[in-house]
């Protein structure tokens, strides 16, 4: 059958530019803006997903893994008694102020661990040993850093918390969705540095279980030994982490408002540029009818037309939005784009371009083929 | 034998509170393979008519029979499937798809009357062959002559085979010499394939071709 829909649509080539540009800019401001906030919001779980931890202890109702409030280190000894656990530790996260070689001062994220190889933390080094934060006043901070610190290098000094201290190694990936830099050190050196803040309390206590250990078992019994605290999965404390970003900030509604406007200007485009050529084109529609040509030949003109341009379109913005995912690394950003989110904005833009149709289908409806015999 | 007969059809156009009587009663035959111009000046109600007999308009009054069927729909759906098995129509203004080739208008025109793949391609290029633009088949409208758009028109109005073509001012943006040809075209079509051909005109070359004149006049047939 000849494709007069398609034929159509690529006969007018600025027209058809036009509207695979705007379906594209619509797909990348969707893909990028929401990869953006799925790499932030992965930020934000990552030190939970990466660790070796099947149970996090937190003081109650703490919000969220970057917000602690703390409670005392010596709990870790009632856990440590409950049959099922194979090993817990204290974890302090804290917030530290790093004086850089400019004169400003940053804010640094501390991960404070006695063994961190055990807790999988961090779990991804550039560069040094991490058995080495526990040899003297070392620490060891994230590759991403430089964006706010500017540049360093394993050997460096810096102070922190007005103490100098020697950068023994660089990670990688250990990023918060507050976008302060992470960085790691012994506990004792922490609580030594913060010993006012901190006083013999810690942050969370990380559980790892025996072997064959009933996950709801341990957890009801450390609960009943800790009733002023909360026990969670690995899972449920990053997703209730993840939450408090997406639900409690205003963040998630704003990444909403972001699709939705980002699907607002590609309907608007779209229907627009299809509207103007359905009205220029609309004696050949009269022509179809008249050679007896029925409505549905021409919806699914239409509609062959809004899904080339659906097609067309979100190819290229999908292309564009890969092409940022390098660049986004280079200023450590993260742009995530899962396969089922990708193919969710393959479907909606169909649905946009084929919703932005009905405005011309509309109106094709109501030709009058008797217009042909005007001139 | 009659294809197509229109038997006292009466329109009228409502504008406002202002209703326009066209068409008072008319009524008019077409054999097969009769050639049949309607003439008239502008606004005598020709093109009413022939929109009426070409089932694109309904009539206020009056039955319309094609095939010896008569047409009593007045649902577009059931017009546009009267249309697709039984007209073909040639326009003033060509009305071919720009965004097609000649060989395309004419195979597009089929797909409409249900003929796809293969044999729509070898049917139009037979067409095209008819109206001798063989060596115009791949050629986009904006590339050819007057004449030859309106070749492709009427070789897009034989598509699928009808009984009956309905033309409007088929010469009307053609020099002489070019009409000419169109009309011999137009004849040799309608006593070679046996088609009824109604031709709506006020161009009185046009009569030459002619089997029978019907004036028009105020929506009154005058002459027959």
């Amino acid at each position: 059958m000849v494709d007069l829909g398609f034929k159509t649509l690529i006969h007018d080539k600025t027209r058809f530019t036009i509207t695979v540009a705007g379906v594209a800019f619509a797909v990348t401001l969707v893909l990028a803006q929401v990869g953006l906030f799925f790499g932030l919001l992965d930020n934000s779980t990552i030190s939970i997903r990466k660790s070796s931890a099947d149970l996090w202890i937190t003081s109650h109702n703490t919000a969220n893994v970057d917000f602690p409030q703390q409670f005392s280190e010596t709990y870790v000894e009632r856990v440590r008694s409950v049959p099922g656990v194979a090993r817990a530790d204290n974890l302090i996260l804290t917030y530290m102020s790093v004086s850089l070689p400019s004169g400003a001062t940053e804010n640094t994220v501390v991960y404070a661990l006695k063994d961190f190889k055990t807790w999988n933390l961090p779990w991804s080094i550039k560069e040094g040993q991490v058995e080495d934060l526990r040899r003297g006043r070392f620490f060891m901070l994230d590759e991403g850093a430089a964006n706010r610190f500017g540049s360093f290098k394993t050997g460096d000094f810096r102070e922190v918390q007005e103490t100098r201290l020697r950068i023994v190694g660089q990670t990688r990936e250990a990023q918060s969705f507050t976008t302060n830099p992470i960085s790691f050190m012994d506990y004792d050196l922490a609580q030594s540095m913060q010993s006012d803040y901190l006083n013999g309390r810690t942050s969370y206590v990380l559980v790892k279980l025996a072997p064959g250990a009933d996950v709801e078992s341990v957890r009801h019994e450390i609960q009943r030994r800790l009733p002023y605290n909360d026990v969670f999965t690995r899972d449920e404390w990053a997703k209730k982490s993840h939450d408090y970003w997406v639900v409690s900030t205003g963040l998630g509604m704003n990444s909403y408002l972001t699709v939705f406007l980002g699907c607002l200007v590609g309907v608007v485009v779209v229907a627009q540029t299809l509207y103007t050529s359905t009205m220029e084109h609309i004696k050949e529609f009269g022509t179809v009818k008249a050679i007896g040509g029925s409505n549905s030949d021409i919806y699914l003109i239409l509609a062959r037309q809004a899904s080339i341009a659906a097609a067309a379109g979100f190819t290229i913005g999908l292309l564009f939005a890969l092409g940022l995912v390098p660049l986004a690394s280079k200023v450590h950003l993260k742009l995530i784009m899962p396969g089922p989110f990708i193919a969710m904005v393959a479907i909606g833009t169909l649905i946009m371009c084929l919703s932005a149709s009905l405005l011309s289908f509309r109106k094709v409806a109501n030709i009058d083929p008797s217009l042909v015999f005007r001139t | 034998m009659t294809i197509l007969k229109g038997d006292s059809i009466f329109k009228s156009f409502q504008d406002g509170k202002i209703e326009t009587q066209v068409l008072h009663g008319v009524s008019l035959d077409l054999a097969r393979g009769e050639v049949v111009i309607l003439e008239g000046p502008s606004g005598s109600g020709k093109t009413t008519l022939l929109q009426i007999l070409g089932c694109i308009m309904s009539p206020t009054k009056g039955t319309i029979e094609i095939n010896g069927r008569p047409v009593a729909a007045s649902r577009s759906r059931e017009l546009a499937s009267i249309r697709k098995k039984n007209l073909g129509f040639v326009f003033q203004q060509f009305n071919l798809f720009p965004a097609l080739t000649v060989l395309e208008n004419v195979e597009y025109a089929l797909n409409i009357k249900g003929i796809d793949g293969k044999e729509a391609r070898r049917q139009a290029q037979g067409l095209v062959d008819a109206v001798e633009l063989t060596n115009r088949a791949n050629y986009l409208p904006r590339d050819l002559s007057g004449g030859q758009k309106q070749r492709v028109a009427i070789a897009r109005a034989m598509a699928g085979k009808p009984p009956v073509i309905l033309a409007d001012e088929p010469t009307a943006n053609l020099d002489t010499q070019v009409g000419a040809q169109i009309l011999a075209l137009f004849n040799d079509l309608a006593k070679r394939e046996n088609r009824g051909l109604l031709i709506v005109t006020h161009d009185p070359k046009v009569r030459t071709i002619a089997d029978r004149v019907i004036q028009i006049r105020d929506g009154f047939i005058h002459a027959a």
